[in-house]
């Protein structure tokens, strides 16, 4: 229990901090669109996928399952940045509300996307590996 | 940024994780149907806070570091318990298991009132106010 709980802990603050490095160095785009949390949160979900996948089929651990999807994509993803990002936008101007839809509309199916393609990657092993 | 910062965000994000991974635990032993009810309620509950904390204490949504509530407790604690990742996980796993309209639905619902959410936690600091 005690080393489930470190590594849920460890891979959130080692997401988190992984989530606050792409907020500096990605910048959002002219018009307002949150680039960085977009980006956070389609890779978290790509990752997170793969090692679904991976774990599906045994091919990583359970203890590394925690660690990398639970902890540190579920700490690199977030949705309340997601959601009150998009709420500020579309409460700023009426040109606002359209990137506003547009960002949720393209996270959700890139993201979606993603996570359909990291789980086809996790779950197909290589030859050898079966 | 200072490495003080990225601290307080590590630390943040350690215990938001873990209270996400804790509350998907009580609400997997006490709820068994297909909807995805732990993270819907956690991503629900996180945005409807980071509306409240942003405007009571008037931050900047792109303005996240600097200050332990900047750092610690909007980006760290309510980014790493909130999760994008593992919503779109739950609904293409339902999906894949001919739950298609579940998983859209699933999804649709979580933004819908996770966006509504936001907005009343701004507006009720904005009563407040």
């Amino acid at each position: 229990m005690i080393n489930l709980v470190i590594l849920v802990f460890v891979g959130g603050a080692l997401g988190a901090m992984a989530r606050e490095f792409l907020m500096l160095g990605v910048p959002d785009l002219s018009d307002g669109f949150p680039m960085a949390i977009l980006v956070a949160n389609v890779v978290a979900a790509f990752l997170l996928a793969v090692v679904t996948g991976l774990h599906k089929r045994r091919a990583v651990s359970d203890d590394v399952n925690t660690l990398v999807g639970t902890g540190i994509m579920g700490g690199l993803s977030t949705f309340s940045s997601f959601v009150y990002g998009a709420v500020v936008l579309m409460t700023a101007s009426a040109s606002g509300a359209a990137v506003a839809i547009l960002y949720v509309l393209v996270s959700l199916v890139l993201g979606y996307g993603a996570v359909l393609l990291g789980l086809k990657l996790g779950e197909r092993g290589t030859p050898e590996q079966r | 940024m200072r490495p003080l910062d990225v601290m307080w965000v590590g630390i943040g994000g350690g215990f938001g994780s873990l209270l996400r991974w804790w509350i998907g635990r009580v609400v997997g032993e006490r709820y068994h149907g297909s909807f995805p009810l732990a993270t819907f309620l956690i991503n629900i509950s996180g945005a409807f806070v980071i509306g409240y904390l942003s405007v009571l204490f008037s931050v900047d949504w792109r303005d996240r570091f600097g200050s332990v509530l900047n750092a610690g407790v909007l980006t760290g604690i309510l980014g790493g318990y909130t999760t994008f990742s593992s919503m779109q996980l739950d609904a293409a796993k339902l999906a894949g298991s001919g739950r298609g309209q579940l998983a859209l639905g699933y999804m649709l619902l979580s933004v819908a009132v996770g966006l509504i959410a936001a907005a009343l936690g701004a507006a009720l600091a904005r009563l407040q106010g």
